[in-house]
């Protein structure tokens, strides 16, 4: 089969749509997870009403971080790249594999840290009076779950960015090789990012729904948070180095 | 070396299956590591008094649902590197 520019463009409004949407179902339900919460809390707690609102929101604008990254990921899909013949279909596996990565990468860390917000919503309608400390331990987790987003986002670029043309005299085998390696980079970090952004906001919804229970325990809780999210992230680390090998070392 | 077009769809569905492989096998980890984690955190805040015993006892069972995405490691590598 001939290439033309049209497989190019092809891939990357096929990469641009499945990034944006993958990445806004689930942005959405841990937008909606955090809004429910909160709505709950000052229904059982109508004095603290401006606190969980404000948490809330900046709980909502954290966990749509991972929508953002997708977002910008298509727009860069569509209007920022560079369409020329020679790119040939290294550049167009390229742009789907980096559509994939960001579109599935931010399943897991959209729902981690919704449900990081809602349970410090939660928690503040209990305990009011350490409402602060709460608000801080909430995005100090939200942070971690988002890291696995960023290696998705790091990936993209690197497959949107870093990818040679397509050599003028490859020859057919080394041809598939490379292109279904740079689509196995995008599907393997874009699922291994799944179950740690998922586990690593359940650590910290946990953390902060004890820091509403017991807030003597502070310091015990987050050095816990901390040590199990940092175990939980090796997982998404594996993930980010096979999907380097598979876009440079082949 | 130059493959030849069947080698080349070997090796291709081979880096394939290591980028699912990674993928799909960094799902269970992270869910299950995450899990453990937050009920060490429950435990914690409960009962501080016993906080060692219960940090080991997430490192242990940490390192024991690792043993799964290490096995996915190893055969994605193997995948990318052996065939």
């Amino acid at each position: 089969m001939a290439f033309t520019i049209e497989q190019i463009q092809i891939a990357a409004y096929l990469g641009a749509g499945l990034c944006v949407g993958i990445g806004a179902v689930t942005t959405g339900i841990g937008s909606g997870i955090i809004a429910g919460e909160g709505a709950r809390a000052i229904v059982k707690q109508p004095k603290a009403n401006e606190q969980i609102f404000r948490t809330m929101l900046i709980g909502q604008a954290a966990a749509q971080t991972a929508g953002i990254f997708a977002l910008v990921i298509s727009m860069l899909l569509i209007y920022g790249r560079s369409d020329s013949i020679e790119g040939g279909w290294f550049k167009a596996a390229a742009y789907l594999a980096a559509g994939i990565a960001m579109g599935f990468g931010s399943v897991g860390p959209s729902l981690g840290a919704g449900y990081s917000g809602g349970q410090a919503c939660k928690s503040i309608a209990r305990m009011p009076k350490h409402g602060n400390a709460i608000m801080g331990n909430m995005l100090i987790g939200q942070a971690l779950s988002q890291t696995s987003a960023i290696f998705a986002l790091v990936v993209s670029f690197l497959l949107l960015y870093s990818i040679p043309n397509q050599p003028v005299d490859i020859s057919l085998g080394k041809l598939i090789v490379k292109t279904v390696a740079l689509l196995g980079a995008g599907l393997c970090i874009g699922f291994g990012t799944l179950g740690p952004g998922m586990g690593i906001g359940f650590v910290a919804g946990k953390a902060n729904d004890m820091m509403g229970r017991f807030p003597d325990e502070k310091s015990n809780i987050m050095r816990t948070m901390f040590l199990g999210s940092a175990v939980s992230e090796s997982t998404a680390i594996y993930s980010l180095v096979i999907s380097f090998l598979l876009i440079f070392a082949l | 070396m130059d493959l030849t077009l069947a080698q080349g769809i070997v090796k291709a569905s081979a880096l394939l299956g290591a980028g699912l492989c990674m993928g799909m096998g960094a799902l269970g980890p992270g869910v299950g590591e995450g899990f453990v984690a937050g009920k060490a955190c429950e435990g914690i805040a409960r009962s501080p008094e016993n906080a060692s015993l219960i940090t080991r006892t997430m490192l242990v069972g940490q390192a024991v649902s690792e043993s799964t995405g290490i096995y996915s490691l190893v055969i994605a590598l193997l995948l990318i590197f052996s065939t």
